[in-house]
Parts: C-alpha cells; sequence; structure tokens
C-alpha cells in the first residue's frame, strides 16, 4: 500500500520513511482514540495503523468505551478547550475519571510507544504500567485560548506524558515543560474524498443536487458554525453574483452534538433568502464522494473561518487544484499562501474581491490551483504525517539529540 | 563538451558515507508580539532555534521560493510592516565559519540599534527541532561519485552535510569540503570555493544543489 504513494511523494521521501521506520524496529506502538469510524482522527487512523504495521513496527489501535453521559462530558470538555467558554454538565469530572479508570482497567496498554489521541483518553496515563513505555499525548485541536478549569484539569494529566503533538505552533502551550511536537495533519490524496473521479460521476451528482456546471460554482464545506461564518459567506456570495452569475454551494452535515449547530442553520438559511443558486446541503457524515465532487467542480474554494483549528478541507481543495479564499486565522495561513495558493481574507468585501477576480481571471485560478496542488503534496500528504509521527515516537523513547556522523 | 578532468576518479583514502535528516519541529514555549520580545525570545532560544527559523525557507519545500530569506525577516515584514529591518535581517551573512551563535548575536545586535513601537496581531512562535539522522547507504569512493551523488541524492543529505552540521557547530567547516582536503590535496581550491558559499541565502533547495554543482564544474573546467 505504501508503494503506491511513491508516485505522489517521490523515492526519495519514501525511502526516508523506510529508513526512519528501521529506527523503531521490535518496539510496539499502541494508538487509542474515542472512536473507530466518524470525524478526522479515525479517519486518519485508519490510514496511519495499517501503513505504521507495513512498515514492520507492530502497530495496534484501540478504542475506548463510555456511556453517553461519558461522551456529553467529552464533548463539553471539547467545546470549551476550543471556545474558551465554560458549560460543564453536573458532576464532568467524575464522569470522566470513572470511565478513565473504567477503560485503564479494560484495555492492555503494554507497549512500547502509546499514542493518546485528544482528550477523551487522556487520563489513561494514570493506568500506565510497563516500564520504560513512553506516552505521547496527541491534541487535534485548539488549545491556545481554553476554558481554565477544565485546562487545568487535563493538564494534571498531560504533564505526565512524555510528550505532546499539537497541530501547528499557534496551538502550543507554555505551561507545559514537556515536549511539543508540531505535526500539522494531512490528507490521502488515495482516499475517496481526494482522488481523481471520472468527468461522468462528477456531473450526475452536479445534476442530483440541481446545480449547473456550466455556471461558476463557489463552494464552502463546512459544518454550520458561527466559528465558519456561514453567513459571511453567503453575503460574500451576494457581492459577487452583483457581476457574476455565480452559484454558491455550502455543504454541511448534521451535527447532533453541537445545539448551536440548528440556530446557525436557520440564520444561515435566512440570509440566503429565495435565492435558487444557494445550494445549502445538509449531507450525511462520510459523504466523501459528495465532498469530492463539489471541490473538484467549484471554480473557487472558500474556507471563511473565522475561527479555525486547521482547516484540512483547505487542503483537500488545492489537492484538486482549486485555489482557496480563506479566513486568516488557525491553520489556514500554512494552507493558504497568499497570492500563491489562494488569497487571506478577514472581511466579506476582501472575500468577494477576491472571488470575483479569480472567477474573471481563470488562468491565474488555474495557476493558484497548480500551486496549491504542490504546496499539498510536498507538505500535506498524510506520508509526511507517517514520518513526523515516526520520529515524535523515535525522540521521545530516545530524547537525547543525536550525534551527528 | 566540457573536459574530462583527471584524477577525479582517483580512489579516495576514505569514503565519503551520506547521512540525511529531518528535523521534527518542537515548539520553543516562547512567542513575541514586539520587537522587544523577539530579542528577549533571541537571548533564551537553544541553537536549534535559530537553525530552525534561520533555515526553515530553504527545508520548508514551498512552491515558490521566498524573497526574504528566514522567518525573523518574514514576520517582521507581514507583521510588523518594519520593511527596511526585514531586509536587513533577511541578508545577515552565514557562510564558512560562522554558527548559529554568530547569527543570533547578528540578530540581536541589528534588532537592539534602534527602538520599535510595531506590536504584532499574530505574534512569532519561536520553535525549535530535534534532528532524526538516517544511513542514506550510500557513499562515495572518489570525487566524481561525491559530484555524482551531491547531483543526485536527497536534498535533505545535502543540507545535513553542506549545512546543518557545520552552523550547529559540529564540524568547523561543510563536510564536502573537509573530505576534499583530506583526500584531495589536488583539489583544495575546490574545498575552498564550496566554503565561500553562504547557504544562509538561499530559500530553494535546488537552487542551492545546482550552484554547489555549479562551484564542482567550474574548477574542474581550470
Amino acid at each position: 500500500m505504501i508503494e503506491k504513494y511513491s508516485s505522489i511523494i517521490g523515492e526519495d521521501e519514501l525511502d526516508s520513511i523506510f529508513k526512519i521506520a528501521e529506527k523503531l524496529k521490535g518496539l510496539s506502538i499502541l494508538h487509542v482514540n474515542s472512536t473507530a469510524a466518524g470525524g478526522g482522527v479515525a479517519e486518519i487512523l485508519s490510514k496511519l495503523v495499517p501503513l505504521m504495521n507495513e512498515l514492520g513496527i507492530k502497530t495496534d489501535w484501540k478504542v475506548i468505551r463510555g456511556d453517553q453521559q461519558f461522551f456529553t462530558v467529552t464533548k463539553a470538555f471539547h467545546n470549551s478547550l476550543q471556545n474558551g467558554k465554560g458549560e460543564l454538565p453536573q458532576n464532568a469530572f467524575e464522569t470522566y475519571k470513572k470511565w478513565q479508570e473504567i477503560n485503564g482497567n479494560e484495555l492492555d496498554l503494554d507497549y512500547d510507544i502509546v499514542f493518546i489521541h485528544d482528550p477523551q483518553p487522556a487520563g489513561l496515563i494514570e493506568f500506565r504500567k510497563k516500564l520504560g513505555s513512553k506516552w505521547i499525548w496527541r491534541c487535534h485541536i485548539d488549545i491556545s485560548q481554553p476554558y481554565d478549569v477544565v485546562w487545568n484539569f487535563l493538564r494534571a494529566y498531560i504533564s505526565k506524558y512524555n510528550s505532546m503533538i499539537v497541530s501547528s505552533a499557534i496551538f502550543g502551550r507554555s505551561d507545559l515543560n514537556i515536549p511539543q511536537f508540531i505535526i500539522p495533519p494531512s490528507i490521502d490524496p488515495l482516499s475517496i474524498k481526494n482522488r481523481d473521479i471520472p468527468d461522468i460521476t462528477v456531473y450526475r451528482i452536479l445534476n442530483k443536487f440541481d446545480v449547473d456546471p456550466d455556471r461558476p460554482i463557489i463552494t464552502q464545506v463546512s459544518r454550520f458554525d458561527r466559528a465558519k461564518d456561514p453567513v459571511g459567506v453567503i453575503q460574500t456570495y451576494k457581492l459577487v453574483k452583483r457581476h457574476i452569475d455565480a452559484q454558491l454551494v455550502y455543504l454541511g452535515s448534521p451535527a447532533s452534538d453541537d445545539p448551536e449547530g440548528e440556530i446557525v442553520y436557520k440564520e444561515t438559511v435566512a440570509a440566503a433568502g429565495d435565492d435558487k443558486d444557494i445550494k445549502l446541503l445538509m449531507l450525511p457524515p462520510n459523504s466523501d464522494l459528495e465532498v469530492n465532487v463539489f471541490q473538484r467542480a467549484s471554480n473557487v474554494v472558500m474556507q471563511k473561518s473565522i475561527k479555525e483549528g486547521f482547516g484540512l478541507t483547505v487542503s483537500e481543495s488545492l489537492w484538486k487544484r482549486r485555489p482557496v479564499i480563506g479566513g486568516n486565522t488557525g491553520g489556514i495561513p500554512l494552507q493558504v499562501i497568499h497570492g500563491v495558493t489562494g488569497y487571506l481574507v478577514d472581511t466579506v468585501e476582501e472575500a468577494a474581491h477576491y472571488a470575483l477576480f479569480l472567477l474573471r481571471h481563470t488562468e491565474i485560478a488555474n495557476k493558484l490551483g497548480n500551486n496549491g496542488h504542490e504546496h499539498v503534496r510536498t507538505n500535506f500528504v498524510i506520508t509526511r504525517e507517517l514520518k513526523d509521527y515516526l520520529m515524535a515516537a523515535y525522540l521521545t523513547m530516545f530524547p537525547g539529540t543525536e550525534i551527528p556522523k | 563538451m566540457m573536459k574530462y578532468p583527471s584524477g577525479i576518479e582517483k580512489p579516495s583514502k576514505e569514503h565519503f558515507r551520506f547521512y540525511a535528516a529531518y528535523y521534527l519541529p518542537i515548539y520553543a514555549g516562547i512567542k513575541a508580539y514586539t520587537i522587544d520580545e523577539l530579542i528577549e525570545g533571541l537571548r533564551r532560544v537553544d541553537g536549534l532555534s535559530i537553525f530552525y527559523h534561520v533555515f526553515h525557507p530553504l527545508f520548508a519545500s514551498h512552491v515558490m521560493p521566498e524573497d526574504l530569506h528566514n522567518d525573523f525577516a518574514v514576520w517582521i515584514k507581514n507583521e510588523l510592516h518594519l520593511d527596511d529591518l526585514a531586509y536587513e535581517i533577511s541578508d545577515i551573512p552565514g557562510a564558512e565559519p560562522r554558527t548559529v551563535e554568530d547569527v543570533r548575536k547578528d540578530l540581536i545586535d541589528i534588532l537592539s540599534r534602534d527602538k520599535y513601537d510595531a506590536r504584532a496581531k499574530r505574534p512569532f512562535s519561536f520553535i525549535s527541532c530535534k534532528p532524526v539522522i538516517y544511513d542514506t547507504g550510500k557513499e562515495a569512493s572518489n570525487l566524481a561519485e561525491l559530484m555524482d551523488l551531491i547531483a543526485s541524492i536527497t536534498f535533505r543529505a545535502i543540507g545535513y552535510h553542506f549545512v546543518f552540521k557545520r552552523v550547529m557547530g559540529y564540524s568547523q567547516k561543510n563536510d564536502f569540503s573537509s573530505w576534499i582536503e583530506r583526500n584531495y590535496e589536488e583539489f583544495t581550491e575546490l574545498g575552498k570555493r564550496l566554503s565561500s558559499l553562504d547557504p544562509q541565502t538561499y530559500t530553494e533547495e535546488e537552487k542551492l544543489r545546482k550552484d554547489i554543482i555549479s562551484i564542482i564544474m567550474e574548477v574542474f573546467k581550470r
């Protein structure tokens, strides 16, 4: 399987992965997270774990269990860490501790290197038994401005880890004394969401959702969440529409765990009004083929976030050679290089200006899209993340700086 | 057609073994919003952090080479809009025998010369790094093979032997020059010419590789 990436990343890069993996031969690795399917973490683990095994490193993946009460608590943790606001269910910390204990006693955690993903299983560190084992906390979310009560509760666990991983330096914490490796997330170019698909499939799906392939399409793929500024996207489109007969596709999925989602969706519907060229699509999670189609069929892709974790939909679109207009926040500036792979914006007016510019100048849109593809190929493909994980594991297992040869 | 220089296939006394390295970034725990905070950060971070920020554009695989040669200059220009200062910081010399400690001193000296009030919206996040070094399995047994491998091997190996070890102070000069001077007395000029190449003002890896090869070709032509 890993050989399939050779045509994308080149032989040198693939060779370096094998060489670095050799340093971990004989060690066992475990990944633990809170869900086997759905969401970005499960998606990346479903790829990384087989790849690590293919490299000859014994790697397992285990999923913690919990009742609805536990997952309500961890969802509240998640929100409060990202938005800095504290609305916790009653006895939240007790519930969290109870399920750490249940999972800690049920799961075999005796591996040489243990990656714990996100806050849900972070407390398992209390159940480390194997002498000399190294534990790494992989944080996939923005913890730069957390709700202090929750952060301090989790920090007591995290400070016991040997190292941790954040997605960007802007999420780095100054109140922890463990090494914080910086590993941005990645996309899998071979997945259904990103691989090439035949034109006939593109046309069929556009037709299914009543989108005209012969007129310009602007797309944003995001949850209906104020942080993603869906109303700002509608306003942007309306400014563009004064000049060009464009269509807007806003592709989201229902967020049952987000009580604000419904409200934001209604606000977006109200902002859209009766414009038939605005398609607000609520598709089930894992509608990967549809995401692929709409990103691919678009002339311009937007990720007009006001606050963002990493915003991997940007890399997905760039991979498909589509220029992206992105909010200047979170991990978006790592992917959108202003004037090179797209444009960074702070306001609706800026977004509309650049959308109009790209729709008028298709040759520039194509150039930016091609640049974007190359930028993703060299920086945000899954094999780079795989290599970074191997290096983080190695440097945590053997923490001294290597003596140059 | 270039004249084939004699002596380049003469076996070397020792083989040149090519290693390569990746540098995993680590958050250094310091963020700066002003020039004063940047200076304070520069004083506190380790040498690997200076290395990371000075050579990050070279190793970053950007689709377009940047016109500013290091992260500090990019931030000063984009966030503080102090263009002249950014250009000066960008062009700090880094040829042999200068190390990251010389660069650190230059950075602090230049930034401390005047007082600046500007405050950034987005901070400069200091990042350090840890090298992970691996054996490429390739080695040269004469000068001709060294040249062939420089032309074809992963840039990570060139960066390691030509940049990392020397600027981090593990060796006095780049490994290619050292090896040439130890093994080929008749080509010591080549070693010296390579030593005079300043990798710190490159932001594109293949351009640096090309210029190393150009120097080799030039010396061979004579």
